[in-house]
């Protein structure tokens, strides 16, 4: 079995985000771009799925930072590692980027497309559908657990309220994951030196074939804190108006 | 126009973010527009007997067991679309929607826009408003039509609740096409509120990732303990099996509705709001001022998470 993992180098929402002067998009030139979450998911679920079944893994990256995050992946257990050239220095649109993941797979063999369920850049659209619609492989998002028996993929996948549902399907096929079936392992740093030797590969970006989904008008800021009310950041003063809200409220004592 | 809203249902439940895709439709929509409601599922009771506030209903009975996979799901969509000819398809942002969108974009070449709050009508084109960065920017876009749109849960109210007039139900039944699937649904499970049901706890304190590690879970516990409330957190502290699943607040966990939710170092991403934005007191603890969960949060403090703890179980510890 083939396994093609995708991860995309996303900016840090947890850090600051300013808007660029017109606008349209976010300024890149600080910020701190990292792996997206649920990409990081989709790896480990690619590397336990190769120690269970002796699968290949090859990692295609994209964005700021490829190189990077690729050695990671050879450290913990990818075969492969691949830098997608990328289309301008704007959002990773998934919609775009579908066509060139899509050709790696059919040029690599894969038999599995793993990706993160979602990034919080694809605002045109999930890579999992795209890809699996372009592919005519079925696919599944949201999956918590994924195993595979004989040469059907047996995928847990997470449904509102707490509901999970099992699904057996054959390969080859597209999964979005959400969680891994493990928590990403830590790699140590002699094993990521050893793996900083691996020689990286380049795909060029291919088209998707599918039109631009829409213009964006503008960017902003969401209006501050609706109507809440800020009471600040010294502990001491935010415990003792907290302490009075309860008890005005009757929550303070059991 | 026509417009088809797409709803989900189960376990012979309507999820209530169908009655809000009507209310999306008629906000996108203009005089003379029609609505046309989709569903999919093994009984069609919960959309007959609620989505009336749709012009019509077109549902496919699909047999088998409880939960229909999206791959039928999309397939039977995708024949409704091809014989209904819409200008637009609201597909919710669930984790069936998230299979659902992409695919019936790829299959008509439409334009898709996704974490969608907000709709408006500009003659042959639609101005959406969409969450992006976990809800940190919005972004303003254009769309041609037809075109669809995948819509946040709880960004629009949900339409009245009431039952399809049969002359307005046109229903097919969809066993055969399901059984050709290539993902069979072979178990589901639903979790066990034994221990805990969150949905029905007057006050939770709910704990993110900004709480660090499993040890420090108790600090937040001991706060809990003492308001009378029940622990919480949000996905990856549950990922991190630092809590139980039915301890999840979220799109794919629990959806409460407390008196009174303390939210500790939780970032409030769309799906963490998700599921507990109505509750009635919203009190949020983030160093980050920017953090999305002071939008929807009453109280709102920047400190650091353990230093307002210390000192508010202090304050509250009965006896003092
Ligand atoms: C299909 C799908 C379903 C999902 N379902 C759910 C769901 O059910 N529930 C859910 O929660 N998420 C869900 N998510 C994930 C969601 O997108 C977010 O990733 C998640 O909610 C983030 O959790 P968090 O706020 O704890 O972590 P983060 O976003 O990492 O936020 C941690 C916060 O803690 C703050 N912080 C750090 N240290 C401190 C400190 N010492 N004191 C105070 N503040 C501090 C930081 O400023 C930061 O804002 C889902 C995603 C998808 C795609």
């Amino acid at each position: 079995m083939k396994i093609l993992v995708v991860l995309r180098m996303i900016p840090d929402s947890a850090g600051e985000l300013e808007l660029t002067s017109d606008g349209r998009g976010i300024d890149r030139e600080w910020l701190d771009f990292q792996l997206n979450d649920f990409d990081d998911h989709a790896l480990e679920e690619a590397i336990l799925l190769k120690e269970a079944s002796g699968a290949t893994v090859v990692a295609v990256a994209i964005g700021e930072g490829s190189n990077r995050v690729l050695q990671m992946a050879v450290a913990r257990g990818a075969d492969e590692a691949i830098a997608l050239e990328a289309e301008g220095d704007g959002m990773i649109d998934s919609r775009a980027i579908a066509g060139s993941i899509v050709a790696l797979a059919r040029s690599k063999a894969a038999d599995l497309l793993l990706c993160g369920v979602q990034s919080t850049e694809d605002l045109f659209g999930q890579l999992v559908p795209y890809a699996g619609a372009l592919l005519g492989w079925p696919h599944v998002s949201g999956s918590s657990r994924v195993g595979i028996e004989a040469s059907a993929l047996r995928v847990t996948q997470e449904r509102g309220g707490g509901i999970a549902a099992t699904y057996e399907i054959a390969l080859p096929a597209v999964i979005g994951v959400q969680t891994a079936s493990k928590a990403p392992r830590y790699v140590s740093g002699s094993k990521l030196r050893e793996a900083s030797k691996t020689a990286i590969g380049k795909a060029p970006s291919e088209p998707a074939g599918f039109e631009r989904s829409a213009e964006i008008v503008a960017l902003r800021l969401p209006g501050q804190r609706g109507s809440g009310e800020n009471l600040g950041d010294n502990p001491e003063n935010v415990a003792d108006r907290l302490a009075s809200i309860l008890a005005a409220k009757g929550f303070a004592g059991v | 126009m026509r417009i088809i809203a797409c709803t989900e249902g189960s376990f012979g439940k309507l999820e209530p973010f169908s009655l809000e895709m009507i209310t999306a439709a008629r906000t996108a929509g203009a005089a003379g527009d029609e609505v046309v409601a989709f569903f999919a599922g093994q009984e069609l009771e919960p959309a007959v007997a609620n989505l009336g506030a749709a012009d019509r209903l077109v549902a496919a009975s699909a047999g088998g067991s409880q939960l229909i996979a999206a791959e039928s799901y999309t397939r039977l969509l995708a024949d409704t679309v091809a014989a209904e000819e819409p200008g637009l398809v609201l597909v919710p942002y669930s984790a069936n929607g998230l299979d659902v969108a992409g695919n019936l974009a790829a299959r008509t070449g439409w334009p898709l826009v996704s974490y969608v709050n907000e709709i408006r009508r500009d003659g042959d084109r639609l101005t959406v408003v969409a969450q992006v960065y976990g809800g940190k920017i919005l972004a303003e876009c254009s769309v041609p039509l037809p075109a669809i749109l995948m819509v946040n849960p709880g960004a629009f109210a949900e339409a009245e609740r009431r039952a399809v007039d049969p002359s307005k139900l046109q229903h097919f039944d969809a066993t055969a096409a399901v059984a050709e699937g290539k993902v069979r649904l072979v178990g589901v499970d639903v979790p066990n509120y034994d221990s805990v049901d969150l949905t029905t706890a007057e006050r939770i304190v709910c704990v993110g990732r900004g709480i660090g590690d499993e040890a420090s879970i108790d600090i937040a516990r001991g706060l809990a303990d003492i308001l009378g409330a029940e622990i919480a957190g949000s996905r990856p502290v549950v990922d991190s099996g630092w809590l139980p699943k039915v301890r999840q607040v979220g799109k794919s966990g629990q959806k409460v509705k407390p008196k009174l939710y303390l939210a500790l170092g939780v970032s409030g991403a769309p799906e963490h709001l998700e599921g507990m934005s109505k509750s009635d007191l919203i009190i949020a603890v983030n160093t980050d001022p920017k953090a999305p969960i002071f939008n929807v949060a009453h109280f709102g403090a920047t400190c650091d998470l353990f230093d307002l703890v210390a000192n508010l179980s202090e304050r509250l510890q009965p006896g003092r």
